[in-house]
């Protein structure tokens, strides 16, 4: 006997296992679908609000085209170290004050890193690149470019896709060790020590710091964080332009796709979206756990 | 149920007598271990039983009686009937053969209780090759109610010859009682006493077992066991003269505890100390296991000591010492340059690998300096080369595994900067290999949780981050320029170690190998019994079932299994894997067995 | 009495059984295998020598040849003296034990004795072989000390394998003999 095929007694089935039931194990009457719940908990997109998160994306995405950028002026000697380490000197400055001053805007939650942390933190950068920068330089003497660029490439895609781009400011250990790894590589094909240290630095600015002060203006000034990542965007693009159009052509179209494109098909797409629930499904705690943590 | 009578194949043609054996109690068989002839005196018959019996411990008793008759002594029945009265038994058995037949007639007699004696009597014959005996089938018809089967078995076999697996010690009587085979082979064995008396013998038995023709024995074996008593005496003195100066204080302290430790040289002294403690000895030894291990050290060490002196007179004839020590020196060059070449090919581009160039050139520079001072140390060295050989190759004299054990030593000395440019490169990889797998953790944003043995995620700072990362990118772009050093060095370091072990091999395999054992075997099989077999010597329908009992030896095998003398290989071998796998982490391998290595 | 019927074994091919009686308790199974047919040796050594004549057409080693022919002489001793199997025989004795041995296409024989104390039963079983379901017989042993556990099974015409109604002649004497004891 198939399970919907009703027995037809008179007692009602109960949907309990531990009772002795006139009914097969596998039975369910009627009312089985009437628990069904549909589409529960989803959350509404609108398109402008969805642009403005994607920002965030195609701000990293251009802030990889920029390190490239100086990379590439480095390479060709059009950029000379000092000049780069001059201005992310002043960079780190201003950003630093930027940070403190947004800093002291929110109460302290938690205890705020000190200044003689922050200098502690900066002298150790600073002295073990400076350090290490000549051992960097002939690292990859004996290894291809080619597959220098290669493996560069790939970590920089790695940087951008495990980058944590809803909760930024302890930067993930993967996509900061990855970008790190991905401008040691290309750092070390430059000409000079110097250059490789200068490089470096500036790949911490990027990669390490950057991140960090944008998570700030974005808790804290949204309407300067939007505006911030639109610069950064049109900085990217221009920046690449005056090495290779083509680059600067593709960029456009990535960062184009990324924050307009892919919002809007995300909010059309939302209207098939059809998630079942039911009392098949597992059991979930709804409990808070948290308490029993400490 | 089935009587069965163990019967020697030396009494088959005996003179009539009384069966003089054993009742295995709970099994049902009767063991006969030897004939006592007319005329006798029952008296005197039943005081020899009882004197055997005190002498061997097992439980003589006379079984029945044995008819063979020859001309002029027929119709004996009655009397052998009689006898039954004289011995009083609960079975009396008469077996008795018929002139010209070779069938055996089998007559029990059962007693019960009260001393009333109740006559069963059953009539077995047996042919051994006669097959047309028509004319006796009338005695088999008779009732049959007690079975009979002859297991005929050869006595001097079956006394010498030790079933497999050894039961070690005494037998536990409160235990189970041993099987019905081994209480049988034990019963033989220990009634040796009975097999002392012979033909020649004047007393007033006379008796057939397997030595009433004469007493076996050697004359060498005796002059050896009157000459043993002073050899041990002597080498129990030089052993505890040896002992006493190895235990002088010196010794010791650490150094020479490390190196003696380490050196095969001693190794084997202490070795070959300890055999002769064993041998020298002065009590006998107790029991069948301990006396073929004395025999087997026994015997290796005569085989050890004639080859080493086959090596003498092989080094001290025509100058064949100087021969050596003068290739050595040229030899030890040929090397040298043979690896400065190597090194020279490494700090290129050897095998078209790009390798750090720097990192190359810094550790090809180093090698190279090792082996200018081996060379220097072994020009030192040169003068006196001939004379260490010349002393060297006297150790011979102890036996070949001391010489052995001295070249494999002389070979690690002469090695050491091999073991040296093994260990520097496996320190240097192993610290790559441990920091690149702690780093790539890091990379991962994991970490080693020591307390729950797993890996667990967490949170690094900025600047750890950063530097752990920098420290990653350079072990990882350095680490092919290190392996590959390590990776040559390695593949030097087995080649010595694969020498040094098949030394240790053929050394440990004269020390250990059961050489008397396998002669036993191979000459006298029956000594080392894996069990026993049996062929029916009866195969016409309705007559008794004569079995003829022979000794399955041991396969060769298994008495170089059971026998051979303990020593460090027996110990528990690293399996191949773990060598891989020590080699791929770069942990040191060492060619002796008894700290955790290998090599066979 | 001797009897001497014709069975086949579990591949189909024609085996003999050797039943002989030496007495009420006593009884010997002889059960003689195949005999290797002359076309596959032909056939395996063809095989060898085509091989090795290839193989000598190619680098116009003469050694290939007689390494070919010590091999093919040596191979098959070791064939005839350690694997080919001529027959096997099983030896019962009421109250005394089991004999079982095999010997080899070159005479060289293996026995084994089994003492009564220490068999628990003789059994036929099923068994799982390639891709087949067979059936044997089997001796079970038991621990002298261990009366009733069966600690290991020696099985019996492991290189004859016949089918089951010769096993079950086998089995029904065995254990008219069994019983008796």
């Amino acid at each position: 006997m198939g399970p919907d095929s009703a027995p037809g007694p008179a007692v009602p089935w109960q949907k309990v296992l531990w009772e002795r039931q006139p009914f097969p194990d596998n039975y369910v009457d009627q009312r089985f679908l009437e628990e069904l719940r549909r589409n529960e908990g989803v959350r509404q997109y609108r398109y402008w609000s969805v642009v403005k998160e994607a920002g965030f994306v195609g701000q990293q995405l251009s802030c990889v085209a920029l390190f490239i950028t100086l990379w590439l002026y480095m390479e060709q000697g059009l950029l000379s170290p000092e000049m780069l380490l001059l201005t992310s000197l002043v960079c780190a400055l201003l950003g630093y004050g930027l940070h403190q001053v947004l800093t002291s805007q929110i109460e302290p939650g938690c205890e705020p890193r000190t200044r003689l942390a922050d200098l502690q933190s900066a002298a150790i950068f600073l002295s073990f690149t400076f350090g290490f920068s000549p051992v960097l330089k002939t690292l990859t003497e004996s290894v291809s470019t080619d597959t220098v660029y290669a493996m560069s490439a790939v970590m920089l895609l790695a940087h951008l896709v495990s980058f944590p781009y809803a909760q930024p400011s302890p930067p993930g250990s993967l996509s900061l060790n990855a970008a790190l790894f991905a401008s040691v590589c290309l750092a070390s094909r430059l000409p000079g020590a110097l250059h490789t240290f200068a490089m470096l630095s500036c790949a911490l600015l990027v990669f390490a710091l950057w991140p960090c002060l944008l998570q700030r203006l974005r808790e804290n000034a949204p309407n300067q964080f939007t505006g911030v990542c639109v610069g950064m965007c049109i900085g990217g693009v221009g920046g690449l332009g005056t090495q290779s159009l083509g680059g600067a052509m593709l960029l456009a179209i990535a960062l184009g796709s990324v924050t307009l494109l892919c919002p809007l098909l995300l909010v059309r797409l939302q209207r098939h979206k059809d998630n079942i629930h039911g009392p098949w499904d597992e059991a979930e705690i709804h409990e808070d756990l948290s308490r029993f943590l400490h | 149920m089935v009587l069965k009578i163990f019967f020697p194949q030396c009494c088959n043609r005996a003179d009539s007598g009384l069966l003089v054996g054993r009742w295995i109690s709970g099994h049902e068989s009767a063991v006969v271990l030897a004939v006592i002839h007319y005329p006798f005196i029952p008296g005197q018959v039943k005081q020899y039983v009882q004197q055997m019996q005190t002498r061997s411990g097992v439980e003589l008793s006379v079984l029945g009686s044995w008819s063979l008759p020859k001309e002029g002594q027929e119709g004996m029945e009655s009397f052998l009937r009689d006898l039954s009265t004289i011995f009083p038994q609960k079975r009396w058995l008469q077996i008795s053969r018929q002139m010209g037949k070779t069938g055996f007639i089998c007559n029990v007699l059962n007693r019960d209780h009260d001393g009333e004696s109740a006559q069963k009597v059953k009539r077995k014959k047996k042919h051994e090759d006669v097959k047309g005996d028509e004319g006796e089938e009338d005695k088999e018809e008779e009732e049959e109610e007690e079975k009979v089967i002859f297991i005929h078995y050869e006595q001097r076999k079956v006394m010498m010859s030790q079933l497999h697996p050894i039961e070690n010690g005494l037998q536990d009587p409160k235990t189970d009682s041993p099987s019905e085979l081994r209480q049988m082979f034990q019963t033989v064995a220990q009634s040796q006493p009975l097999f002392f008396m012979d033909k020649y013998d004047d007393g007033p038995l006379k008796s057939t077992h397997w030595q009433s023709e004469g007493r076996e024995a050697s004359i060498i074996v005796e002059l050896l066991k009157q000459a043993s008593v002073p050899l041990c005496l002597l080498v129990t003195w030089l052993l505890s003269l040896w002992t006493w100066i190895c235990n002088i204080r010196i010794f010791s302290l650490y150094p020479f505890c490390f190196l003696s430790s380490k050196l095969s040289t001693c190794v084997q002294l202490s070795y070959r100390t300890e055999h002769m403690r064993t041998l020298s000895s002065p009590r006998p030894a107790a029991g069948h296991t301990q006396f073929m291990r004395k025999a087997n050290i026994f015997v290796s060490f005569l085989v050890d000591v004639a080859l080493g002196m086959l090596l003498i007179s092989w080094l001290y004839r025509d100058n064949h010492i100087s021969m050596l020590a003068n290739t050595l020196v040229p030899a030890a060059d040929h090397v040298a340059k043979q690896l400065e070449e190597l090194l020279q090919w490494l700090m290129g581009a050897p095998a078209g690998l790009k390798m750090n160039r720097a990192l190359d050139q810094v550790l090809g520079r180093f090698f190279l300096y090792h082996i200018h001072l081996w060379i220097s140390y072994i020009h030192l060295m040169s003068p006196f080369i001939e004379g260490i050989f010349w002393y060297g190759g006297l150790s011979a004299c102890l036996g070949l595994t001391f010489a052995l054990s001295l070249l494999s030593d002389m070979v690690a000395l002469l090695t050491f900067h091999i073991y040296c440019f093994y260990v520097y490169g496996a320190r240097l990889y192993c610290l790559k290999i441990y920091g690149l797998s702690s780093l790539w953790r890091l990379f991962r944003g994991k970490k080693w949780n020591v307390l729950r043995q797993r890996v667990d995620s967490c949170s690094y700072d900025l600047d750890q981050l950063f530097i752990g990362t920098l420290l990653f990118t350079i072990l990882l772009f350095l680490l092919p320029t290190t392996a590959l050093y390590y990776l040559v060095f390695t593949l030097l370091r087995l080649v010595v170690v694969l020498f040094q072990g098949v030394l240790h091999l053929s050394v440990d395999f004269i020390n250990s190998f059961p050489l008397f054992a396998v002669g036993l075997r191979v000459c006298r099989f029956y000594r080392l019994a894996e069990g026993v077999k049996f062929r029916v010597l009866c195969d016409e329908p309705g007559t008794a079932l004569h079995l003829l009992m022979e000794i399955n030896p041991l396969k060769v095998s298994t008495v170089v299994q059971t026998y051979r003398t303990p020593t460090y290989s027996c110990y528990p071998k690293d399996s191949w894997a773990a060598l891989v796998k020590k080699l791929f982490v770069g942990e040191l391998i060492y060619p002796w067995r008894h700290k955790t290595t290998k090599t066979d | 009495m001797m009897e001497d019927e014709a069975f086949t074994d579990i591949n189909g091919k024609t085996i003999s059984l050797d039943c002989q009686s030496h007495s009420s308790f006593c009884r010997e199974f002889t059960v003689s295998s195949p005999k290797t047919s002359m076309a596959k040796v032909m056939v395996y050594t063809c095989c060898v020598w085509l091989l090795s004549y290839t193989v000598f057409f190619f680098t116009q080693n003469t050694a290939v040849l007689s390494a070919a022919i010590v091999i093919t002489l040596v191979s098959m001793m070791l064939h005839i003296h350690f694997v080919k199997v001529d027959h096997e025989s099983l030896l019962v004795i009421g109250s005394l034990g089991i004999q079982l041995s095999s010997n080899y296409a070159s005479g060289r024989e293996t026995t084994t004795f089994i003492e009564m104390n220490k068999i628990k039963d003789i059994v036929i079983n099923e068994a799982i072989y390639m891709h087949q379901i067979i059936y044997f017989l089997c001796v079970l042993l038991k621990d002298p000390s261990e009366p009733d556990a069966v600690s290991s099974v020696v099985p019996l015409f492991q290189s004859s394998k016949p089918r089951l109604n010769c096993l079950v002649k086998i089995y029904k004497s065995c254990q008219e003999i069994l019983s008796k004891c």
